[in-house]
């Protein structure tokens, strides 16, 4: 009895909890918290097997499991709770406290009294009778749940599972496609050119200069370049600053620099601009 | 078969009350070995002609006739057989199959033929046969004529079914056939709105009538564990009163909504909005008197529940005078037919009301009323074909001349109903009016002013249409009807005419005397003829009135815009208008107003708002069905608190 | 211990179709995971078929050899350790149910419908609204393939509903719940068109199923706190002897009956009807609607009647309760829907308002005037009438088709008797037996259960059945008059012509419907042949 009043607390605040904490990492950690207390409880019922059950099954595995897929979520996910039905949050408060309140005033009257029979249901152990009831008279039920897990793996392949249309491909595969192409349409065989790495500027989205001095533009990845933020080869750009630079404080300038910002800079002079 | 006319004096002299005739109906021989053919003819003929489709078209209509003619013949022949069987052996049942059975509870598809049923199916076939020869004039033109005839065919066999039914299972399942053809029919012309909304009207009220009529069924069949005549009749004097007053309360609410009786009488009139023969034949002369057949074949229940019966008289009267004075009000002259058809079945209802003293007549009444009143509704159909399908009687005027013979088969039904010396109409209802002054003065009063407002108004729709001058437009050019129109005028006219022979020594009562019991004689405190004289009278003065008001002046072509009575009732005389001036003391007018008001939207607003209030509440739930899963757990929360605090609540 | 257990007398023999189906739905498992995929929906639907043709070949033999009991007032066994309940109702409702499966399995292997495809959707894993593969046109897609493991589905739940209204024991029972729904709210995801919907209607469907259950779990161990006992006829014991605190009892009752009514659609458990109604697929929605229905109200029953029945005062003014509020929140709701799938949703609630009705009859046999109906016979011959008539008239939804999937509006049906009489025809044959018009299944249907509510006394109930029937008949008039009386839209959805599988689906539901509307007898005497329950 000391243990109830103990744990029953403990196990409805949590389980309170659960409901209205915001972050699901948060609700998973309390359902732990009611499954172990539930585990005691067991414990305190004299249902070993229980109790090892709900610490194996419920709290080491299926709350691990829940904790996995949290983590794949992302731990910060967390839920919006602004409730967009009128009236719904006060009638689900006031019909939920009227059930509960009829429930504890109908069970607590019923006034249950000293509980009888554990004795001879442990009797031989509580394991065996366990084992007793459930091969015996609920056989059937026992059995049939096989049926119950196998529609959840089923419908888990069903629900999750996408099947592919067509055969995975292969390192092997992608290097032959690749040879192919060298040798249909003499594309380029080799890795590609890392992007350039310049010190002034994030070096994903500069592309890297060829030996000849161009901008090698197949270099900036190409998520980069769609979406339209790759910027020309900043060289060009620095020397063009710095042409301009010179420009303003002498009048004698490099007319062959010259030549070669007109080449690639006005994309840059419009971007910046 | 036990029964005879004899022993019923004996028990009816030893019970102290009347007795009743116990249904009990011997097996089927020789012709009558036919008689679920009856049914089956025109319910093959609606099959053929539904089923068919355009393969049909161009010779459905004559099969449609054929099969209702084939059904005609054989009543009469198996009628002809009857006559000649000795009163104990007249009834006859034909077991066709066990329809359900669960332990002893049987209900048979079984039908049985007596001289009741009899009488009906020499009616229904008979005037249904001429409306099906008619309707191949009427509905030429008609692209879906084929199918028109389907549904009469339907209409037919659903009403035969539901008068040879043996049971009260059988009795509802045509109760519904002929609702559910009537609805068809009615919406025929589902193009104009109006035809559309009347259908869904009378189905609206109908079912009303309906739910009476299946909770009688539910409560018989508990009461005494059948629902077929032979075993309710057999055990109806061993129940209580209050069940049995609780049945017939039921039966009746059924009857008034079939039989177009207040205060369920409001479709009727909207029901005008289908073709002309089916007004003539389904809401004139056949599916509309099923509720007095219903109240007659019922009379084993209404015996014992004396309640049930004055209700019966009371919603009687009211209807006779109701729906008299609506035919006083109305210019459509299928309107004023259609008022004086609520009127006419609330003089049948009157009559079956009144128990033994009146059941034959109230069957006498409606067969006369279904000769006089078909004829004089096609005769209507005739005038309107002849006048470009214009119902408004202020457009007519001196029809006699253009169509000659529907004025003279009109003329005939028009002295029947108001019962001119001689005529059917003449017979049936001085009997009922007879028997209603020995039952009660008021109920005697109200049918003799009934009789006068009915000679009024008949008497003015015969002027407007075929006398005063003519009103019609110009490009209208009226023109006798075809040949195949004209014949089944001419015939229902000289049964309109001829109708009264049936009384001819008594016969028809002494015919019924097997269902409904011997008539009571009863004790008048004039002499019948005198009682007669008065009747004539009353008669006469009505027409005499409307001879005066509508017959002496211009009838405008146009009805006078005259809303306000009370401020205009001074200036009414100058307009003319016939229907207010027809009553011209201001308590009249404040009458007919507030009947037709009433009519319009009263009993309306009550049925059509118990309609707008289902689909106003659905709106509302609607809303509670929201999509959001968090509002359906909260119901199924709720619904637990609801279902443990009603289990808790009836221990505590 | 150990060496005394002895396991408990299973009657194979008696239980040996619900093996039949059970296995019938391993192999399927088997099958999905050996078999090459193209071979595999043929390979799939035969072995459903199989399966269910030996289960009802089984059930006939098992129902004709069932042992009388109680002086021929009912035949059948318990066994399995009293979990399992073989007697005449059982039998009836597992032939039923097998019935309506083979029906739902035409419908589950029809694909002329959507030109060519299969009902279920090609991959459910994909986000809706992709429907192919990673290639253009000419690549491989998803278009084309089927979810084969809808089969075996469809078998389990055929297992649990079995196992359900058999189930002797309230953990049996439990079980038996969770076996038939899971399926299901798979089932409902899995529809080609509409994936979003479907989706949805699935969440909801296993959201609140799972919210019930624990309703019936929670009553479960408050019936156990009364009663010391599961099973059902020990419950009945307990109730006979009286005494205790017989609140655990009706509160463990109440909860108990929560979850099976929310499983029958009962107002106010029935919010989930219309939205999974509709979501779902058509052919799930088909078998779902007629068989859960069958399958819950046998459960409803049994616990009723084995295990509460003697304290049938006590739980029937609940049941008044709810017979009324579902019947009348049935009608009223349906009378304002526009769309076809949610308005048979609605009527199926006020159908299950008129079982309850039924349910009401119960009466101490010796109570029952001679020759009455029984409530038992009345339900049993009703489900049938309901179940028909439902896979029918949903299998001939599936007919009409606007280019995204079935023309679900009421409006796009307007004039469907002119172009295509014989759907439109055969719809309106459903709507007329829904409706209880008579000559239909439907009225024979309603007359016996109103009979038997009457002859117990509900007359209340009674009256309000007959009212909200005539209101029901109105909105089934007027959606048949709407097919038959108006002039169909300029792009009036597109009727096909269903393969063989829906046509003989069709067909026998119209052929049964108008067959038990003119002839019950056989059936009704077949119902009342079931007997009473044995406990």
């Amino acid at each position: 009895m000391i243990a109830f009043w103990v744990l029953a607390p403990v196990m409805v605040i949590a389980a309170l909890g659960i409901l209205f904490v915001r972050k699901a990492v948060h609700a998973a950690l309390l359902l732990a918290v009611v499954m172990i207390s539930l585990a005691m409880l067991y414990a305190a019922l004299e249902a070993p097997f229980l109790f090892a059950v709900q610490i194996i099954v419920y709290t080491g595995a299926i709350m691990m499991l829940f904790l996995f897929v949290l983590m794949l979520v992302g731990v910060d996910a967390s839920d919006s709770v602004v409730e967009t039905i009128r009236g719904q949050r006060v009638l689900a408060v006031m019909v939920g406290g009227i059930f509960a309140v009829l429930l504890g005033v109908i069970v607590g009257q019923a006034g249950i009294g000293t509980a009888v029979g554990l004795g001879a249901a442990n009797e031989g152990g509580n394991i065996e009778g366990l084992a007793e009831v459930l091969f015996s008279q609920y056989v059937l039920a026992f059995e049939a749940t096989a049926a119950l897990l196998i529609t959840a793996a089923l419908g888990a392949m069903v629900l999750a599972h996408r099947e592919r249309l067509v055969p995975r491909e292969t390192q092997a595969d992608r290097a032959a496609a690749r040879v192919r192409a060298y040798g249909e349409h003499g594309d380029h065989l080799g890795p590609l050119a890392a992007p350039g790495v310049y010190a002034r500027h994030n070096a994903v989205d500069t592309p890297a200069l060829l030996p000849d001095g161009s901008p090698a533009e197949q270099s900036v990845p190409t998520v980069i370049s769609n979406r339209g933020t790759g910027r020309p080869s900043p060289s060009y750009r620095d020397v063009d600053r710095v042409v301009g630079q010179l420009q303003s404080r002498r009048d004698d300038q490099d007319p062959a620099t010259d030549t070669v910002v007109e080449g690639s800079g006005s994309a840059a002079r419009g971007e910046d601009a | 078969m036990t029964l005879s006319s004899s022993t019923l004096l004996t028990s009816a002299a030893e019970g102290g009350h009347h007795s009743v005739p116990v249904v009990e109906a011997m097996s089927p021989d020789g012709v009558f070995s036919l008689l679920w053919l009856v049914i089956a003819l025109p319910l093959a003929g609606a099959v053929v002609l539904l089923v068919g489709g355009r393969l049909t078209d161009r010779w459905g209509h004559w099969l449609g006739t054929a099969t209702v003619t084939g059904s005609f013949v054989l009543s009469v022949v198996m009628f002809v057989q009857l006559l000649g069987r000795d009163d104990a052996e007249r009834q006859i049942g034909q077991h066709l199959w066990d329809w359900f059975a669960v332990g002893d509870f049987q209900v048979g598809m079984d039908l049985l033929y007596d001289p009741l049923s009899a009488l009906f199916l020499l009616l229904i076939t008979g005037v249904s046969a001429l409306i099906h020869l008619y309707s191949v004039g009427y509905m030429e033109h008609d692209p879906r004529r084929r199918r028109f005839f389907g549904y009469l065919n339907l209409f037919v066999a659903a009403m035969l079914m539901l008068v040879l039914a043996a049971d009260y299972v059988g009795v509802f399942l045509g109760w519904e056939g002929v609702g559910l053809a009537s609805y068809l029919l009615i919406g025929f012309w589902q193009h104009k709105p109006s035809a559309a909304a009347a259908a869904k009207k009378a189905f609206v009220i109908n079912r009303v009538g309906d739910i009476g009529m299946s909770l009688a069924i539910m409560l018989m069949f508990v009461t005494f564990g059948t629902t077929a005549f032979a075993g309710v009749s057999a055990a109806a004097g061993d129940a209580t009163e209050s069940t049995m007053t609780a049945i017939g309360l039921l039966l009746l609410l059924g009857a008034c909504g079939k039989s177009a009786q207040v205060p369920l009488q409001a479709w009727l009139l909207d029901a005008m909005e289908g073709p002309t023969p089916v007004s003539a034949l389904i809401h004139a002369a056949t599916m509309v008197t099923a509720g007095v057949y219903l109240v007659t074949r019922s009379n084993f229940v209404f015996e014992n529940a004396p309640v049930a019966q004055t209700a019966v008289v009371v919603v009687a009267c009211v209807t006779l005078l109701w729906g008299a004075v609506i035919g006083c009000a109305k210019d459509d002259i299928k309107k004023v037919l259609a008022g004086s058809t609520m009127s006419q079945i609330g003089y049948m209802m009157l009559a079956a009301g009144l128990g033994p003293a009146g059941y034959a007549f109230a069957i006498f009444h409606l067969v006369t009323h279904g000769f006089f009143k078909a004829n004089m509704f096609l005769g209507a159909g005739s005038v309107m074909h002849g006048t470009g399908d214009d119902v408004n009687m202020r457009h007519y005027g001196a029809l006699r001349k253009a169509m000659p013979v529907t004025f003279l088969t009109f003329a005939m039904g028009y002295l029947a109903i108001i019962g001119f010396p001689g005529f059917s109409g003449f017979w049936s209802k001085d009997k009922i009016i007879e028997a209603a002054v020995a039952e009660n003065y008021l109920v005697g009063a109200a049918a003799l002013l009934g009789a006068g407002v009915t000679a009024f108004y008949m008497t003015r729709l015969m002027l407007m249409t075929f006398f005063t001058k003519e009103r019609w437009e110009p490009e209208v050019h009226p023109h006798e009807s075809p040949k195949v129109m004209t014949v089944p005028l001419v015939v229902l006219a000289a049964l309109s005419v001829l109708g009264g022979v049936l009384l001819l020594g008594d016969w028809v009562t002494t015919w019924l005397t097997p269902v409904v019991g011997e008539v009571e004689h009863h004790e008048l405190p004039v002499p019948v003829i005198v009682l007669t004289g008065i009747v004539v009278v009353v008669v006469a003065l009505g027409v005499g009135l409307a001879v005066l008001l509508v017959g002496r002046r211009e009838v405008p072509r146009e009805a006078p815009q005259d809303v306000s009575f009370v401020t205009r009732a001074a200036r009414s005389d100058l307009y003319g208008d016939a229907i207010n001036d027809g009553l011209v003391v201001r308590p009249g007018g404040v009458l007919v107003r507030g009947l037709v008001a009433t009519d319009a939207r009263g009993v309306d607003g009550v049925v059509e708002g118990g309609a707008g209030l289902v689909g106003a509440l659905s709106s509302v739930l609607r809303r509670t069905q929201n999509g959001y899963v968090r509002t359906y757990a909260l119901s199924v929360l709720g619904g637990a608190v609801i279902l443990v605090l009603a289990m808790v609540a009836v221990t505590w | 211990m150990n060496d005394e257990f002895t396991g408990p007398a299973i009657e194979w023999a008696r239980l040996w179709p619900l093996f039949a189906v059970f296995g019938t739905a391993l192999v399927g498992v088997a099958v999905e995971a050996f078999a090459p995929r193209s071979a595999r929906c043929l390979i799939q639907s035969s072995v459903a078929g199989v399966g269910l043709a030996v289960a009802l070949v089984g059930t006939v033999l098992v129902a004709l050899e069932l042992p009388e009991r109680a002086g021929g007032a009912a035949r059948g066994d318990v066994t399995a350790g009293g979990a399992v309940v073989v007697d005449g109702p059982t039998v009836f409702l597992w032939g039923l149910l097998v019935v309506v499966t083979v029906g739902g399995l035409l419908l589950f292997a029809e694909r002329r419908v959507d030109a060519g495809l299969p009902v279920f959707a090609g991959q459910a894993s994909l986000p809706p609204g992709s429907t192919a593969g990673p290639g253009g046109p000419g690549e491989p897609s998803y278009e084309d393939w089927e979810h084969t493991e809808v089969y075996p589905l469809l078998v389990f739940a055929l297992g649990g509903m079995m196992l359900f209204c058999a189930s002797g024991d309230l953990l049996t029972m439990f079980v038996a719940l969770e076996i038939l729904s899971l399926p299901l709210y798979l089932l409902c995801g899995l529809a080609r068109r509409r994936r979003l919907l479907s989706q949805e209607a699935a969440m909801k469907y296993f959201l609140l199923g799972a919210f019930s259950s624990g309703f019936f779990v929670y009553g479960m161990a408050l019936v156990y706190g009364y009663a010391g006992t599961l099973n059902l006829a020990g419950v009945a014991v307990a109730v006979r002897a009286g005494g205790g605190q017989e609140v655990l009892l009706l509160v463990g009752a109440a909860m108990v009956m929560v979850a099976l009514l929310f499983k029958v659609g009962a107002v106010p458990f029935h919010s989930w009807t219309p939205d999974v109604y509709q979501g779902a697929p058509t052919a799930v929605t088909a078998y779902m609607a007629a068989a859960t229905k069958i399958a819950a109200f046998g459960a409803i029953l049994r616990f009723l009647y084995v295990g509460l029945g003697d304290a049938r005062w006590d739980w029937a003014p609940l049941l008044w309760v709810v017979a009324i509020l579902t019947m009348l929140g049935g009608v009223v709701l349906a009378v304002g829907q526009t769309e076809i799938k949610r308005l048979l949703a609605y009527s199926s609630i006020a159908h299950t308002g008129f079982l309850l009705t039924g349910v009401l009859g119960l009466q101490a046999s010796g109570d029952l005037a001679e020759g009455q109906i029984s409530s038992l016979q009345a339900v049993l011959f009703y489900l049938a009438t309901y179940g028909v008539a439902t896979v029918g008239i949903f299998a001939v939804t599936t007919l009409v088709r606007d280019p995204g999937g079935e023309a679900g509006s009421v409006a796009r049906w307007t004039g469907l008797g002119r172009t295509s009489p014989l759907v439109a025809g055969a719809f309106a044959v459903f709507l007329l037996s829904l409706a209880g018009i008579p000559l239909t299944a439907g009225f024979v249907g309603k007359w016996s259960v109103f009979a038997s509510a009457a002859g117990a006394g509900a007359w209340p109930v009674v009256a309000v059945a007959i009212t909200s029937s005539i209101i029901a008949v109105y909105f089934y008039v007027r959606h048949i008059v709407t097919m038959f009386f108006a002039d169909p839209p300029e792009d009036a959805p597109v009727v096909v012509v269903p393969s063989p599988l829906t046509s003989v689906t069709i067909a026998v539901a119209l052929i049964v419907t108008v067959a038990l509307g003119v002839v019950p007898g056989p059936l009704l005497d077949l119902a009342g042949h079931a007997g009473q329950f044995v406990r």
